[in-house]
């Protein structure tokens, strides 16, 4: 089996060397059967890579320890399933996989495609074909999978050998999310390649009109959905087995796939302006190529050793060839920008800085300033070891101080974009739309503070925040209310109070401080989502006679792309609102013996006993934690940690006491050595829940978004066509045209 | 208003404004030295994290490991000697190095990882207002030649049909 799929991976290469040189050939001859060939010769390596993806795994499931990756990954002693997903648990596997997963997008679009975009699919396919025979070249040639046992004999030859057992699997990947957050997140990187191959194609091949654009968009979308899954996936994973008591660490591989993931971001609302407006067209298709980069980019960092990581695969010189690589893509973006840039010319207008439009540019720039923050600071200690020859270190606490304020302002942008109209929006229309959202963006607040979350535990600074949140509640109602001008006054002084108050406490810059303002923005952004829905519902209900949730649906199905994106943007308010809970995150670590309690907020942990139980690949040893809060049992939770005798190394498996308003999460740190005494750390971090079940909104929005809209069409009855709708009457046939009734239909 | 009248008002606004000020600095931290040791990289080179917040992903213990544990006894015999947050953080620096910062320090070639991102924000919104200021005038300068002509054709009609269906549609 492994000869078989090597020689199937070194065929998938030749294809794909053909599927490149056959559609340059045919992009110059515009001959048919070459452009046939060269298409059929990409899906043919396609269907070559999933063949050699199948042995790698069979080899895994067989046991068989002559391969090196198999032995270096696996053992006897492994649940099956964990050796079908130790595919991907090592740098050749991986890479391999990443092939595979980009062979389903590529083959998927050649057979969706083949028969439409004539002028353009040639371009696509070669590039895809380019793409694909990079990663070939790496998985053939320099990281391959499929390379065999072999020690040197005394005659000075090879002799091929068989390993009894295999090393074992990395315990920390032993879990289920393990199976799903890689294959999400290297869909999302290998996703992103289909758009970069229909914008560079569109921009190469001159392709006419704006149909590019749309399926560019459309697998922006998919990718986009797929990496938002897979950085869940992976902080999911984080949260639950490292056993730290956080989601994400602003590790170099985090920051990595969160690039490519914040351009995208950008994108999907750029190529909105040049969906209607025909405006940005160059910016566009930069923010297609540079997410492409940033995704070759971050393969770069994790994967060569440049930054370090707790995560990172081991230095290789498998970097060289993704710089190579990088460089390639970058002289060919900038070749066809430069060659055909009046291709990209815009109708750059703009009648307000208050509109859509301009909402749009500064989303943007928040996204992509937020990206080069991120990439600068991951690059940083590189760099200072290249100026200063010392080496600086960035750390979370660098990253956070920095993207939590360019997040709020997103936050803020999210809230109010959608309020503001195209071309221009009026003074008065802005306060009509915004008066109610930021009332109940302000109401958030107090709740809050009166809620009391946990650290606003000073009687003044509570004061102080209500005083403040108050009075922009009042400044609201004054405004709403203008003609009561004695009010007004009073709430004035008022408002100046909470204001100063307010901004004092801000510029202290405690964290607490940002999560209120997050909670503030995050109701603000949900009442703003809520009072579109409400609009829209209404006119639907009005004239249909539908409930408000029948309504809601039917409003979201005709508009699916409008809607999809406010569902979306409803998941990312709880995704905020989850990260505002960190603020508030209490911990204790103890020694403690069988007995003992530990507490921590309202719950009381009390050790009840330390028991052992052998599993086929590892020996568990864990506590039984009694949970109770305000004296009554809660609970019992089983954190333990896990020995694999195979690879002689340990893992937790934490305990987790999850509700929406906080988690109780316990870990079993083990034996003390210098004590001898076993060691609990227990966290205390709310409102985590929110960011999970936030990241399935966030999908559900971008499903909805990615289905075809139903469009109220009218179906003209009776003798005479109003002149009105003359127009319209064009497009619809006779025979229907001669039908009864004007009404609302579905296509 | 008097003012005398307004003087007060005004020192009474300030001093419920500064309220919070107070409650603030005498804000208590139960572990100091475990606070400042998450401001200083755990040396032991496995765990990438603080030397407050040091875990052993695959080790036999996670938790702070020896080295951790030994750097915040460090940190809290230099808080007994006096010594300053900041002071503290560098007397640990000048022994571990400056791969021990969790972030760059607020001077020398640290200063460039701070400011950067201020700079990006900055010219990137100077950009954007400058770009939009751009279009704007294009805008108008496009209103004025529609203004000048004042027939409606046909075409430019279907042109507006057309803005008006793409925006409303989305």
């Amino acid at each position: 089996m492994d000869v078989f799929g090597s020689f199937a991976l070194l065929l998938a290469f030749v294809c794909a060397l053909y599927a490149l040189a056959g559609g340059i050939a045919a992009i110059l001859t515009r001959h048919p059967l070459l452009i046939k060939s060269a298409r059929q010769a990409g899906m043919a390596a396609c269907a070559l890579i999933f063949l050699a993806t199948f042995s790698v795994v069979y080899l895994f499931v067989t046991d068989n320890f002559s391969m090196a990756y198999v032995a270096s990954h696996s053992n006897r002693d492994l649940a099956t399933f964990f050796k079908v997903v130790a595919l991907w648990s090592g740098q050749e596997g991986s890479l391999l996989f990443w092939c595979f997963l980009m062979s389903i997008y590529i083959f998927s679009v050649l057979i969706a495609y083949r028969n439409k975009h004539g002028e353009l699919m040639p371009y696509v396919g070669t590039i895809l074909a380019g793409v694909q025979l990079f990663f070939l070249t790496i998985s053939n040639f320099v990281a391959s999978p499929f390379k065999a046992l072999a020690i040197a004999n005394a005659s000075g030859g090879l002799e091929y050998y068989m390993r009894g057992d295999g090393s074992g699997l990395n315990p920390v990947l032993q879990y289920p999310e393990m199976i799903i957050h890689p294959p999400n997140l290297y869909s999302g990187y290998t996703g992103f390649t289909i758009p970069f191959a229909f914008a560079l194609a569109a921009l190469l091949g001159r392709y006419p009109g704006e149909k590019w654009i749309h399926l560019t968009r459309k697998w922006t979308m998919i990718a986009w959905c797929f990496q938002t899954v897979g950085i869940l996936l992976g902080a999911h994973w984080a949260y639950a087995v490292l056993g730290w008591g956080g989601y994400w660490g602003w590790d170099p591989v985090e920051n990595a796939s969160f690039l490519p993931w914040l351009t995208g971001t950008a994108f999907l609302h750029s190529v909105m302006m040049q969906e209607k407006r025909g405006m940005m067209k160059i910016w566009n298709v930069w923010l297609v190529f540079i997410t492409f980069m940033l995704c070759i980019l971050g393969t770069l960092l994790t994967r060569s050793g440049v930054v370090s990581s707790v995560h990172a695969f081991a230095q290789s010189n498998i970097g060289n060839w993704f710089v190579g690589f990088l460089a390639v893509v970058l002289a060919i973006c900038l070749f066809a920008f430069f060659k055909n840039r009046d291709y990209l010319e815009s109708e750059n207008q703009l009648d307000s800085m208050i509109s859509r439009e301009s909402s749009f540019l500064f989303n943007n720039l928040v996204l992509l300033v937020a990206c080069v923050a991120i990439l600068s600071g991951t690059l940083f200690p590189v760099f200072s070891e290249w100026f200063t020859g010392s080496r600086i270190s960035v750390g979370a606490p660098f990253f956070n101080k920095v993207n939590i304020p360019l997040g709020l302002l997103l936050l803020f942008l999210t809230g109010v974009g959608p309020l503001l109209a195209w071309r221009k929006t009026s003074a008065e229309s802005l306060k009509r739309n915004l008066l109610w959202p930021a009332l109940v963006g302000l109401a958030g607040g107090v709740i809050v503070v009166l809620l009391g979350a946990a650290s606003f535990d000073k009687v003044n600074i509570r004061i102080g925040l209500l005083l403040f949140l108050l009075s922009g509640v009042c400044r609201l109602l004054a405004l709403r209310k203008s003609s009561f001008e004695n009010l007004n006054r009073i709430l004035l002084l008022l408002t100046v109070v909470g204001l100063l108050g307010g901004l004092i406490v801000i510029l202290l810059g405690s964290r607490e401080m940002f999560a209120l303002v997050c909670f503030i923005l995050s109701a603000f952004v949900a009442a703003t989502i809520a009072v579109e829905y409400y609009r829209g519902a209404r006119v639907i209900r009005a004239r249909s006679g539908l409930s408000w949730l029948s309504s809601a649906m039917e409003l979201t199905l005709r508009n699916t792309r409008r809607y999809g994106g406010y569902i979306v943007h409803f998941g990312m308010v709880m995704i905020f609102v989850g990260l505002a809970g960190q603020a508030f995150n209490k911990e204790v670590q103890k020694e403690i013996g069988v007995g003992g309690t530990v507490k921590i907020g309202p719950y009381e942990l009390l050790l009840q006993a330390i028991d052992q139980k052998q599993e086929k690949n590892y020996v568990a040893e864990r506590m039984i934690v009694e949970v109770m809060k305000d004296h009554k049992p809660v609970m019992i939770l089983f954190p333990e940690r896990r020995n694999f005798p195979t690879n002689q190394e340990s893992g937790t498996m934490v305990a987790i006491y999850s509700t929406l308003r906080e988690d109780l999460y316990v870990v079993y740190a083990g034996i003390n050595q210098g004590s001898d005494v076993p060691t609990i750390h227990v966290f205390l971090n709310p409102l985590v829940k929110w960011v999970w079940y936030g990241g399935i909104v966030v999908v559900m929005g971008t499903i909805v978004a990615l289905v075809a809209p139903r469009h109220a069409v009218l179906v003209l009855s009776g003798s005479k066509v109003p002149e009105a709708v003359a127009g319209f009457a064009t497009a619809v046939p006779n025979s229907v045209a001669t039908s009864v009734t004007l009404r609302e239909g579905h296509d | 208003m008097t003012n005398r009248k307004r003087i007060l008002t005004y020192a009474f606004v300030t001093s419920l404004a500064l309220a919070p000020l107070g409650a603030v600095s005498v804000r208590a931290e139960l572990d100091h030295a475990h606070e400042l040791g998450k401001q200083i990289k755990c040396s032991c080179g496995g765990c990438e994290q603080s030397a407050g917040t040091c875990y052993h992903v695959g080790g036999a213990f996670s938790g702070p490991c020896g080295i951790a544990k030994t750097m915040i006894g460090e940190i809290q015999g230099h808080l007994e000697k006096g010594l300053t947050d900041g002071q503290v953080i560098e007397a640990m620096i000048k022994e571990y190095g400056t791969a021990a910062y969790m972030e760059p320090p607020k001077f020398g070639f640290g200063l460039v990882a701070w400011v950067m991102p201020g700079v990006y924000l900055l010219a990137g919104a100077g950009l954007v207002v400058f770009v939009i200021g751009r279009w704007r005038k294009r805008g108008a300068a496009a209103e004025a030649v529609a203004a000048n002509s004042r027939t409606i054709t046909p075409a430019m009609l279907e042109r507006a049909r057309a803005m008006a269906q793409k925006a409303t549609e989305e």
